[in-house]
């Protein structure tokens, strides 16, 4: 599903990703751990073609996404859904319109629109809120409405960044538990985080990044000083 | 459709988020675009009058005084089988003086000192159609001058030429203030969309990484752009509009130019649409400028 084979990035001379080569299979769950600065998020923008890898290649889908065009890269896009730490919902917008966005985009059908954002929304428990201002809700249901907006169209994949960045440990469960869902449903599941509690949650494998470069694997619930 | 309905209420909301600025650009831009359409109004008048005057072309033969009468029916008689000539009228010396008289009452003295009728008779010949140009008329000219019992052929070319060399000189200015005035207008529009972009980059960068096309992100921005390009082009009609009545209500009133108001028109309708059609393909292209600015469109 996402190979990466021998990436590499520098900003400026410093190195955010050396020589990193992994492969996640459909429908896994896996978490990417490291300190903040340890080239995640970097690894993370690369896989939607935000960034592209100074070395090395990156396939999401068979797809070479570092030798993507311009024009390609929206089509990428949909087929990959991205939570992000800070939620990125529009304020001025409903529940309902943020959720709604990704299928606009794609000039989904009226019926359709309405079906698969009550769906999403239902899924992760927020479907009561639908109307209200992302501004009017918690930092919990918040995150939740992000999730809601990245699987609405069904992506092949969820990427999430830093996801329990802004949640107490009660909350961080919940989602948690909300992204073993969504991966059970099919969906394959990449977790950025520096958060140990969180590999503690999450029983699967744990690839973990430090000053760029990817070290052995272990699996959730063993210790890590991340 | 909700994703038409989308890029219509993104565009509807950019105009409106910034009310100020829209309302500010779109009176600019209107007064940008009345100076030009100033320029072209006195083009389109100038060269319909041209045209007016070239159709009105009136070609005067005089005649020796020395012609016999028979000689002078022969010539007219040569002069309407030409088939460049579509009419042809006789001014006899005692209509010549007449019309002096009637046209100079006060100087119309000077010539009874004279004793003896100085005026020659004279045939006011209209060239047919397709033989008005300057270059057949002056052909024309020519060749009556080499014709027994002519003594002078006259005609109001000069003032045509005079006209023309007028029309060119504005059609020069025309093109050059307008090619100014119209980066004006866009620098104004794209100004404003670059204002609407700021307000909205946070939505904008959503968009691109939740896999919205460049053409679904800069459409309400070009939707906005035309929307100021087209408000701003109507009202600098309706400025050009009520600047002509008035202009045409003052040479009415003032008398010394009666007739010239019934001469000079407005813009047709088609020049109308292809005004307010040009304005806003200045304020596309003023949207153009802005999201190339603001670096929109990257991945």
């Amino acid at each position: 599903m996402i190979q990466l084979i021998h990436v590499s990035k520098s900003y400026d001379r410093r190195v955010a990703l050396f020589d990193v080569t992994m492969e996640i299979e459909k429908g896994e769950f896996v978490l990417l751990m490291g300190p903040s600065g340890a080239g995640k998020s970097t690894l993370l923008r690369m896989l939607i073609g935000e960034e592209r890898p100074d070395e090395g290649q990156i396939f999401v889908q068979g797809k070479n996404v570092s030798r993507l065009k311009q024009s390609e890269v929206p089509y990428l896009r949909r087929k990959i859904g991205t939570v992000f730490q800070d939620f990125r919902l529009l304020g001025k917008k409903s529940v309902f319109e943020n959720v709604a966005l990704p299928l606009i985009v794609q000039r989904s059908s009226e019926a359709d629109i309405r079906r698969k954002v009550m769906d999403a929304l239902r899924a992760v428990g927020v479907d009561h809120k639908k109307d209200q201002s992302p501004n009017s809700l918690s930092t919990g249901e918040q995150q939740r409405v992000c999730i809601a907006r990245a699987i609405v169209n069904g992506p092949v994949v969820l990427l999430a960044d830093e996801p329990t960045g802004n949640l107490d440990p009660e909350r961080t469960a919940e989602l948690i538990e909300l992204f073993k869902l969504i991966n059970a449903r099919g969906t394959t599941v990449v977790v950025a985080t520096h958060d140990p509690h969180v590999m503690k949650l999450v029983n699967r494998r744990v690839m973990t990044l430090m000053q760029g470069v990817l070290i052995p694997e272990q699996r959730g619930g063993d210790r890590v000083d991340a | 459709m909700r994703w038409l309905w989308y890029l219509f209420r993104a565009a509807w909301a950019n105009l409106r988020t910034n009310r100020t600025t829209t309302v500010v650009a779109i009176v600019t831009t209107a007064f940008t675009l009345a100076c030009v359409g100033i320029f072209l109004l006195s083009y389109v008048n100038l060269r319909n009058a041209a045209a007016w005057l070239q159709e009105d072309i009136k070609i005067i033969v005089y005649l020796d005084d020395r012609i016999s009468g028979e000689e002078t029916r022969e010539l007219e008689g040569r002069l309407k089988a030409d088939r460049m000539v579509a009419g042809v009228r006789y001014i006899s010396k005692e209509q010549a003086l007449g019309e002096f008289r009637a046209q100079f009452p006060s100087d119309s003295h000077l010539l009874e000192g004279l004793g003896e009728n100085p005026l020659p008779a004279s045939f006011i010949v209209t060239p047919a159609t397709g033989y008005q140009s300057p270059d057949a008329v002056s052909r024309w000219a020519e060749r009556a001058r080499t014709m027994a019992g002519v003594a002078k052929v006259d005609y109001n070319q000069e003032w045509i030429d005079a006209l023309a060399g007028l029309i060119r000189y504005i059609e020069l200015t025309a093109i050059g203030v307008g090619m100014i005035l119209s980066a004006a207008a866009v620098t104004i529009i794209g100004n404003t969309i670059r204002l609407a972009l700021f307000a909205r980059r946070e939505e904008i960068e959503i968009l691109r990484l939740i896999g919205a096309t460049r053409a679904f992100i800069r459409i309400p921005y070009f939707l906005e752009g035309a929307v100021l390009g087209a408000c701003g082009s109507a009202l600098a009609l309706g400025i050009l509009k009520l600047g002509f009545e008035l202009f045409r209500q003052q040479i009415s009133s003032a008398g010394r130019f009666q007739g010239i108001e019934n001469m000079v028109s407005f813009f047709p309708l088609s020049i109308c649409v292809a005004f307010v059609a040009v304005g806003m393909g200045l304020g596309v292209a003023g949207s153009v400028v802005s999201l190339r600015r603001f670096g929109e469109g990257r991945g």
